[in-house]
């Protein structure tokens, strides 16, 4: 007798959060330059305004944590926007005359993935 | 097939200063559209409509404008459009903006489109007009647009604006 057919059953997720997180970090070329988180915002607004005009600058953009002393910060984007705001980020070159660059160290559509970094692990 | 496919944009110029549609110029328009999509979609957006934008055709008499635009990006042309509030010509600036009247993918429909538009607007002038003698020029020009049915041409698109100029006035 021959065996019965396998039944499958596909489950399919699709992305169910609607924010994407970016831990991201600011390097100026020279040392000694700060931010207050104000001007860390006005400075992701025009990069995404410079690159993508007054219709991305208005996307819902939110800096959910900032470090002043290493500049660097959380951000958090609707998931559409990911991909813009990744690439106006690449694209600043500089801030007040002076050069710098952006880093991303972390992607994740979940928060919780952000909170531990195994580069960053240290073994006792 | 490989082909650069497009989109025209039919749109009519409303504004309430009469020199406003007299003063449009086909380049002046052209980089006023130009700034507006760079200024509201960035240097991206800007650039990904200057590569097949170009104005096909202008009429100064009803206002109509034919734009056209590369498919992937015509979206970004057409959400620019309501964001155009001035016109600016040899330094008088007149309040207008754009009202777009159809997309099409060819010129020749939206000569189609444009032809049933003039038609149906030259029954509007007639029901709205009160002087007799532009009465007579419209019906006039109703009954020959109605006779040459057959042959859709430029006598169309003419028609209508010298009857609408006649009546703005």
């Amino acid at each position: 007798m021959p065996a019965p057919a396998a039944t499958y059953e596909r489950i399919v997720y699709k992305n169910p959060s609607e924010h994407h997180y970016m831990k991201v970090c600011l390097e100026f070329q020279e040392h000694g330059v700060g931010l207050t988180a104000a001007q860390f915002k006005q400075l992701l607004i025009s990069a995404l305004k410079d690159l993508f005009g007054e219709v991305d600058a208005a996307l819902p953009l939110d800096i959910l944590t900032y470090e002043e002393k290493t500049l660097s910060a959380i951000l958090r984007i609707c998931s559409s926007g990911l991909v813009r705001l990744w690439s106006s980020l690449t694209l600043l070159g500089s801030y007040k005359g002076k050069k710098c660059a952006f880093r991303v160290i972390q992607v994740s559509p979940f928060l919780l993935a952000l909170s531990g970094n195994s580069r960053e692990l240290v073994l006792d | 097939m490989v082909r650069f496919k497009h989109r025209y944009l039919l749109c009519e110029v409303v504004s309430d200063d009469p020199r406003c549609r007299l003063s449009l110029d086909d380049r002046v328009l052209g980089g006023l559209v130009r700034d507006t999509v760079a200024r509201l979609h960035g240097t991206f957006g800007g650039a990904a409509c200057s590569i097949g934008f170009a104005v096909r055709y202008l009429n100064a008499y009803t206002g109509i404008v034919l734009l056209r635009c590369r498919k992937e990006f015509y979206q970004l042309v057409w959400s620019a459009l309501p964001f155009i509030t001035h016109l600016e010509n040899k330094g008088h600036r007149y309040p207008c903006f754009l009202n777009t009247l159809h997309v099409g993918g060819t010129i020749r429909t939206c000569q189609k489109f444009l032809i049933q538009y003039n038609r149906r607007q030259l029954l509007i002038l007639l029901q709205n007009c009160t002087d007799e003698g532009e009465r007579e020029a419209i019906q006039k020009s109703v009954t020959r647009s109605c006779l040459l049915e057959e042959e859709p041409g430029e006598e169309e698109l003419s028609d209508g604006g010298e009857a609408a100029a006649a009546a703005m006035e």
